[in-house]
């Protein structure tokens, strides 16, 4: 048998499932039109302004910065991980530590710099810090 | 240097991010945060100097490292003690900032030009090959370190003046450098992975440089046309990559090529990617067919940065094109025979490179305009070099090699002219011909520069670039490709008609009215001057450029012989 059926299958489950569960409830719910379900948020919250709101640009600074170091942690995991074992196998302290210091080392220049331009102290005044 | 991996080897890529930190580090100095860190600087380096006459006296190493580190590790500690203890942290540090990212750019080149002078000097030199393949430093590596080293010098010194009474200036030389790192190992990169890392490294700073003057509306849309065709063709050439990955199962250069030494079941696929890596490279060396972001960026961008884009980028961009064609796509009629015959779409595009660049630079009425056309055809020139691969194979070398002495001795007439407009735009003189009448008169310097700078680019013997161009059209015609030559030819006759008319307008016509010029901006002088003078000196000087550039090819061409005596005598 040709593999690829399974995975024609698979396609062709993936989409009759959903619309299968569409139709069958569309078949058994009750029709109950009411204003109310009408609303954007069924809570009940009422929404208010526009929806191109313009977010302070200091979310977007924290996200780079976050983004940064979530590499930098990925990049470290694994070094941890050999870190032990390879001194153990006589590797040179500073072959094993030098690469990784001057990397994070880079990343510090960049956060000091990011720290002394004020991208890391969120804004105090309430003018400034409005999301309009 | 030897085979034997040591990271000095890359001492001129290093040297430059080394001094992008160093710029951002003294930047991000403050009034609490000055003098402690000096005297931790200085502490740091007077504990090396311990460790250094400790390893000395004992005779042996500390932590793995021997009393030369040591000692280095020190130098450097004070250096950066001693500048950090310069700082203004209420001022803008201009001058500190600027002659920093200069000195790192020289001591780049410095770096540079001693590694080739070993290679000049020793018979049995070989090419340093790091991290595993993935890197390597060999003669064109750091032929091309030299010009992106250079390129920057020039760069930063004229920006001094240019950048006056702008904010971030500390941040415009951070990412100056960065990107010249970025350029400097694309020369070094050897697998297609290095040469793409390499490659947005040159290009994410070139992005927020061109868009450096934020409150002008040409600057951020140039910016942004650059940025968006830039993310377009970078993922035409990651898909190539992984194209010619899925036909070889390697990325690595020299792996590809035996990998394909036999020929491959996958033809298709092999060429779709292989076209697209010319998409990857064309976008970066400004050639058709990825060239029209060209005029926007460098009409947009501070000249200064045109510049840096228009000479070094472009440089860095053929010499990946350079290494990945000759090393991993060899040889050619290998190539030809299973239907990729790529020297075949270097020829096209080098003669519709050269001939759109120039027809589009005879018509534009904008100095900088007409500039960025004239890069695009100078790239055509350049592409030559790939071009005639496919002839006579003893003369490949002198042909792939003038094309890296163009290159070179275009990194220093082009960066001139294009530091020439941002002298002039640093005056407010306006953009087209006519504004440039009688700048003869008011600034003899620099315009006599300028005239020096054009004529060679033209290739009057007035400047290196009449031998460069003369070498690249010679070489062209001895590997069989006389119309190659012809077409080059052709094109530079008509580039003398654009060029003449701003040398016209400079020393013959009349200024329409009272053309004053505020300010002596000793920065831009000493970098155009500087250009002008290297241009003419590479005249009597180019046989060194011209042996090292025949010789870097020479190792990276498989069957070329060595022509350097044949063809200078």
């Amino acid at each position: 048998m040709n593999p690829w059926i399974a995975v024609g299958a698979l396609g062709v489950v993936s989409v009759v499932i959903p619309l299968s569960m569409m139709l069958v409830s569309s078949l058994l719910r009750p029709s109950v039109p009411e204003d109310s379900k009408r609303t954007t948020y069924e809570s009940g919250e009422v929404p208010t302004g526009g929806t191109r709101i313009r977010f302070n640009i200091q979310y977007y600074m924290v996200a780079l910065l976050f983004v940064v170091f979530d590499i930098e942690t990925v990049l470290i995991f694994p070094w941890t991980v050999i870190y032990r074992s390879a001194l153990e196998d006589g590797v040179g302290l500073v072959t094993v530590l030098a690469p990784m210091l001057i990397f994070i080392g880079v990343l510090v220049v960049g956060l000091a710099w990011a720290w002394h331009n004020g991208a890391v102290q969120w804004s105090r005044d309430p003018q400034a810090s409005e999301t309009q | 240097m030897s085979s034997h991996a040591s990271l000095f080897a890359l001492g001129p890529a290093l040297y430059l991010a080394a001094t992008g930190l160093l710029v951002l580090v003294l930047d991000s100095v403050g009034r609490t945060t000055r003098l402690p860190f000096a005297l931790g600087s200085a502490v740091f380096g007077v504990a090396a100097v311990g460790a250094a006459a400790v390893a000395a006296f004992t005779g042996g190493t500390l932590l793995g490292l021997g009393v030369g580190a040591h000692a280095f590790a020190a130098m450097n500690a004070f250096l950066v003690a001693f500048l950090v203890y310069l700082v203004d942290p209420s001022g803008s540090n201009r001058l500190l900032v600027a002659s920093v990212a200069v000195a790192g750019a020289v001591f780049s080149l410095g770096n540079a030009a001693y590694y080739l002078a070993y290679f000049g000097t020793t018979s049995d030199a070989q090419a340093a090959l790091l991290f595993g393949d993935q890197l390597v430093v060999d003669q064109m590596s750091l032929l091309f370190m030299a010009i992106a080293a250079s390129v920057t010098a020039l760069v930063a010194l004229a920006s001094y003046d240019y950048l006056e009474g702008h904010a971030y200036q500390a941040e415009y030389y951070a990412l100056v450098l960065l990107a010249a790192t970025g350029m400097s190992l694309m020369a070094a990169a050897n697998s297609l992975a290095t040469v793409f890392v390499a490659m947005e490294l040159a290009s994410l700073p070139s992005f927020a440089l061109v868009a450096f003057l934020k409150k002008n509306r040409g600057s951020v849309e140039a910016g942004l046309k650059y940025f968006l065709i830039g993310a377009l063709s970078s993922s035409f050439f990651a898909y190539g990559i992984s194209l010619v990955y899925a036909t070889t199962g390697s990325l690595q250069l020299e792996a590809v090529a035996s990998a394909l030494s036999g020929g491959t079941e996958f033809v298709g696929m092999l060429g779709i990617g292989m076209l697209m890596l010319v998409g990857g490279f064309a976008y970066k060396t400004a050639s058709v067919p990825f060239h029209f972001w060209a005029p926007e960026a460098y009409e947009g961008a501070p000249a200064p940065i045109s510049a840096f884009i228009s000479s070094a980028s472009k440089a860095a961009g053929f010499v990946i094109a350079f290494r990945v064609f000759t090393v991993a796509f060899t040889p050619a009629g290998l190539f030809a025979s299973l239907g990729i015959d790529w020297v075949l779409v270097f020829q096209i595009l080098a003669v519709v490179t050269m001939t759109l660049g120039n027809f589009a630079a005879a018509t534009q009425e904008n100095v900088k305009r007409m500039l960025a056309y004239s890069s695009i055809g100078h790239a055509g020139y350049v592409l030559i070099g790939l071009a005639s691969l496919g002839g006579v194979a003893s003369q490949g070398d002198t042909v792939l090699g003038a094309s890296m002495m163009h290159l070179f001795v275009y990194g220093f007439m082009n960066t001139g002219a294009f530091l020439f407009i941002a002298l002039v735009e640093y005056w407010g003189v306006g953009r087209t011909f006519e504004d440039y009448a009688g700048l003869g008169r008011k600034a003899p310097v620099a315009c006599a520069a300028m005239t020096v700078f054009l004529f060679s680019l033209a290739g009057l013997p007035v400047g290196a670039g009449f031998l460069s161009k003369y070498v690249l059209f010679f070489g062209a015609v001895s590997a069989g490709f006389w119309w190659l030559a012809a077409v080059g030819a052709i094109n530079s006759a008509l580039s003398l008609y654009y060029y003449t008319r701003v040398v016209k307008a400079m020393w013959v016509e009349e200024p329409n009215g009272e053309l004053e010029l505020q300010g002596r901006p000793t920065g831009l002088y000493a970098a155009v001057v500087a250009a002008a003078v290297v241009t003419v000196l590479l005249l009597p000087g180019f046989f060194p450029i011209a042996e090292t550039a025949i010789e870097a090819a020479n190792a990276v061409l498989p069957n070329a012989g060595d022509t350097t005596t044949a063809f200078f005598g």
